[in-house]
């Protein structure tokens, strides 16, 4: 019969000689072996929807780096284009029936990617300035914000904006320092000196809160809020000065080294915290991940990266789940909550921060279609692809209510991402932080009390 | 910043011209973009394409196929790539048509009941942009969250609710279709139940590509049932369990799914993404709806839960809410993908039989199991006896795809022996074109294959597929042809 002809002809799988990714951490077998290509994942996929390519496709992606371990493709540009066009928002995770970890497999392929075709010139540059030069070094972050808030608070920046001399940026850059966020004094800085910041009436627990880079330096009223929140619903919290970037940026890269060097450091700073709160979704999901970089490394770390991780928790989950003071005061507005992919897809959070919000008074939440579809903004990847990003950004936005007055979501990248989306599409929607609202309402029946 | 630009760098004419026709970015070349290609949901054949165009239009897709016909380049046409028997598996190196690209809901007319789609239209879209209207599209496949319509029509898919509503071809009205010579024709009237003439309507649908691209779809829409119930039994004997399935039917009562799932079955399931919660060591479970008018259904979900009584029921029960029946059907859905969260591969076949030999049927296959060694599960739609036996196996070992396939046609042997078929919903396309056999003559394919050629006349559109290819008469006439014309 003809049919086991054919059968005979094909190569006999997953033997190891005939594999092409010939450095250490090979994308895992056993992750695509769960994958039958059923095709259940392709309308989950953001990038999929925008090319309508399969290659670009989560069972496309995980076909093509099994077939690089079956030695029918090498590890090339043409391979490298689909797996670094993944935005890593786990979306296909949740769609998948058999539960394949098609992210886990896409940075695995990206680190073979990186040993093969390490980046040349002044890419090279620009990520090893980024990813090497200032994220890992919380200071040298502290020092970039203080330039951005010189630069916003000096008149440069509006003279800069006059002056079109931003005409020389590409258009994704200008609409992004077009919305960035007003820098303020980052909390590590404000609160270095105290070991705990106390609990506002009686302890209950204590926390340990991983501040991140990003949301430290641009967002640092969100981190504020965060622990306004925290202290004010009995928990003393830590901020461990040890600390850093929970490398999620160079693992989605591709430098896995770098991440397990950030890693071993995050897991000794918390090493004596039974809670690690996080309040960007990109980063708790990160810190969740950290056994995946110590697979094929010695057990001891690995151990303590399992540990590590069953600690962390995002905050609205936290809250939720320890319970919380419900606001007294009136917050009237009508919001809808954006899934951040990492919280979503990636912690399986969902439900906590809209009940969180809901618990506010006054509050009206009408529902987004697709909420949880990817925003395009994916770490840095709204940076580094520009286009794809832009066209998720732009699905993305068409599924905002336009009776919606604020965008609610619990990661710092979609709000830059989602700020620029609001801008570039004519919106006005003002974009929002889960806890930041929380806190706005505490804060507003304070003063009503005080009035009183 | 590390913006790439993509010139088209290749020296093949062919390649070129086709670029001309859809634009350059919208053709893939290059092995690596081919091959995600070379196989579609039925994975134990992979061939590699030659190219892969997305056209926008009836236009693009009109003149790739005269392009292709012209120069005497195979091709075939793609949708989302789910289908279970290889139909879009490029054989002989083809150029690929992919219809993703044309996903427009075009037109909906309520108050004819009919809607109309492109190609790649994802079926789950219609019913959820016409729901709000109280309106769905009946067919539902299992991959209904990602196969096309366009898809539907060349397998003429069936589905959970089939048993009642009928499967696509039940729900077609009309068509667009560019021919293998790259015409184009219209087929059906838009809002017109029946024009006189042959069936083409009914001949295209379920030709599994072979006789023209479609290119746009009228489909009949439903308004939604006054009301739903669905009912979850679990039983100890199978035996018990596919009594009952006769036991509804012959009641008089035609529900609008009846699911079976055996212990393989539920194995897989409970391990992957959306369990229930099912008892692990039952032998059978029942997923029966039934929907209609409100006046009646109490009756008939009373009259499901006696039959299941009698026939021993361990226990059964009502969904209290939708958001309990949503994740029944979840699980349910996602059954086949499932699999692989206790299987590396699996080969999933699709035999019909009178629903009264199910006892029998299902022990036969439990026999291939035990000769082959390998693990069966059943999923299946039981109220139309349409069987998917899950053979399970792991490519990398030497020899079990070779027995998986084995196991496969035995169990279609054993559909044929009792008066079933070897197809209910997923088509023949490669994976059981010899089976073709056990249910036709000769003459009976030599019927078929003749009507093939009046559409197809050079048989560049996907070859190979549907019917026995070796020593077959008018295989071998057209390959005659073929060569005389190199």
């Amino acid at each position: 019969m003809s049919v086991k002809e054919n059968v005979v002809q094909e190569p006999p799988c997953t033997n190891q000689s005939l594999s092409n990714y010939l450095w250490k951490e090979k994308p895992d077998e056993n992750k695509w072996a769960d994958c039958v290509h059923c095709g259940m994942c392709l309308e989950s996929c953001p990038t999929y929807e925008v090319t309508g390519q399969e290659q670009h496709s989560p069972r496309g992606r995980v076909h093509l780096i099994k077939s690089v371990a079956e030695g029918k493709l090498e590890v090339n540009e043409q391979f490298m284009d689909p797996v670094f066009a993944c935005l890593d928002c786990k979306a296909c995770t949740t769609a998948c029936p058999a539960d394949v970890d098609v992210g886990g497999l896409i940075e695995e392929a990206r680190g073979q990617v990186r040993q093969a075709l390490p980046l040349t010139g002044w890419r090279k540059m620009v990520s090893s300035f980024f990813l090497k030069g200032i994220f890992p070094h919380p200071s040298r972050i502290q020092t970039a914000g203080q330039l951005l808030k010189v630069y916003q608070k000096s008149g440069v920046q509006s003279v800069v904006r006059k002056t079109g001399v931003l005409h020389v940026l590409p258009d994704h850059l200008k609409t992004m320092e077009s919305v960035m966020p007003k820098i303020k004094q980052p909390v590590r800085k404000k609160y270095k000196h105290e070991e705990v910041i106390k609990a506002k009436d009686k302890t209950k627990q204590e926390v340990a809160f991983l501040t991140g880079c990003v949301m430290d330096v641009m967002f640092s009223d969100i981190n504020e809020a965060t622990v306004n929140v925290l202290t004010r619903n009995g928990n003393d919290v830590a901020i461990p000065k040890q600390q850093t970037c929970c490398g999620a940026l160079h693992v989605h890269a591709g430098d896995r080294d770098m991440g397990r060097k950030l890693a071993k450091q995050n897991i000794e700073a918390f090493e004596h915290a039974d809670t690690v709160i996080t309040n960007a979704a990109g980063c708790g999901c990160m810190l969740a991940e950290y056994p995946e970089l110590f697979r094929e490394e010695d057990t001891e770390w690995r151990e303590r990266a399992e540990d590590f991780a069953k600690k962390v928790v995002d905050v609205s989950k936290y809250l939720h789940d320890t319970g919380y003071e419900k606001p007294e005061a009136k917050l009237n507005t009508t919001l809808t909550y954006h899934d951040a992919c990492h919280l979503a897809h990636g912690q399986g959070v969902r439900q906590e921060p809209r009940d969180v919000l809901l618990d506010i008074p006054g509050v009206k939440m009408v529902p987004m279609a697709n909420a949880d579809r990817c925003c395009g903004s994916a770490g840095i990847y709204n940076i580094t692809n520009p286009d794809m990003a832009g066209d998720v950004l732009e699905s993305k936005i068409e599924n905002v209510p336009e009776e919606a007055e604020m965008i609610s979501m619990g990661n710092p990248g979609c709000m830059l991402q989602m700020a620029m989306g609001v801008e570039k599409h004519g919106r006005n929607q003002q974009i929002v932080h889960t806890v930041q609202l929380l806190d706005w309402a505490y804060q507003k029946e304070d003063q009503e009390r005080g009035r009183k | 910043m590390f913006r790439r630009k993509k010139a088209l760098k290749t020296e093949d004419t062919h390649i070129k011209q086709l670029a001309d026709i859809v634009g350059p970015k919208e053709v893939l070349f290059h092995k690596e973009d081919l091959i995600s290609y070379e196989s579609d949901g039925f994975t134990i054949h992979s061939h590699m394409p030659k190219a892969v165009v997305f056209p926008k239009n009836t236009e693009e897709v009109a003149a790739v196929v005269k392009y292709c016909a012209d120069h005497d380049l195979p091709f075939l046409a793609r949708g989302a790539g789910t289908g279970l028997s290889g139909g879009a598996i490029p054989l002989n190196g083809e150029v690929i048509i992919s219809l993703v690209k044309m996903k427009r809901l075009l037109h909906v007319d309520l108050e004819n009941r009919q809607a109309v789609v492109e190609p790649g239209y994802v079926n789950l879209k219609l019913t959820h942009s016409i729901s709000d209207k109280g309106y769905y599209y009946a067919p539902d496949p299992s991959s209904q969250y990602c196969c096309t319509i366009g898809g539907n029509v060349a397998e003429n898919a069936g589905g959970a609710h089939c048993l009642k509503y009928g499967v696509t071809t039940n729900h077609i009205l009309g068509l667009e279709v560019v021919t293998p010579a790259g015409d184009i024709i219209e087929i059906g009237r838009e809002g017109i139940a029946d024009v006189p003439g042959y069936d083409l309507l009914g001949l295209i649908t379920g030709s599994e590509g072979t006789l023209g691209i479609v290119t746009k779809i009228t489909v009949r829409i439903l308004k939604n049932p006054e009301e739903k119930q669905t009912v979850l039994a679990y039983f100890d004997r199978v035996e018990d369990g596919s009594r009952a399935v006769s036991d509804i039917v012959s009641r008089g009562i035609v529900p609008a799914a009846l699911e079976m799932m055996d212990k393989i079955a539920i194995e897989g399931v409970e391990a992957a993404a959306f369990p229930v919660g099912h008892p692990k060591d039952i032998e059978a479970l029942l997923l029966i709806e039934v929907d209609g008018i409100s006046a009646g259904i109490e009756e008939q979900i009373d009259d499901i839960l006696d039959v299941c009584k009698k026939r021993n029921v361990r226990s059964v029960k009502v969904a209290q809410d939708e958001k309990e029946r949503a994740k029944w059907w979840a699980n349910r859905k996602t059954g086949f993908g499932a699999m692989g969260a206790i299987s590396p591969d699996y080969l999933v076949q699709d035999g019909v039989i009178p629903r009264s030999t199910l006892p029998q049927v299902l022990q036969k296959i439990n026999e291939v199991s035990q000769e082959t060694g390998l693990r069966i599960a059943n999923i299946f739609h039981a109220g139309d006896g349409n069987l998917h036996p899950l053979i399970l196996f792991d490519a990398r070992v030497p020899g079990e795809t070779e027995k998986a396939l084995e196991a496969g046609s035995k169990c279609l042997q054993a559909c044929a022996d009792a008066g079933g078929s070897i197809t209910g919903e997923h088509g023949v396309g490669i994976e059981k074109r010899e089976e073709m056999r056990f249910v036709f003559t000769d003459q009976e394919i030599q019927a078929q294959t003749d009507v093939r050629e009046v559409f197809n006349p050079h048989y560049l559109l996907n070859a190979g597929k549907l019917f026995p290819s070796s020593g077959r008469c008018a295989e071998i006439k057209a390959e005659q042809k073929k060569a005389a014309s190199e």
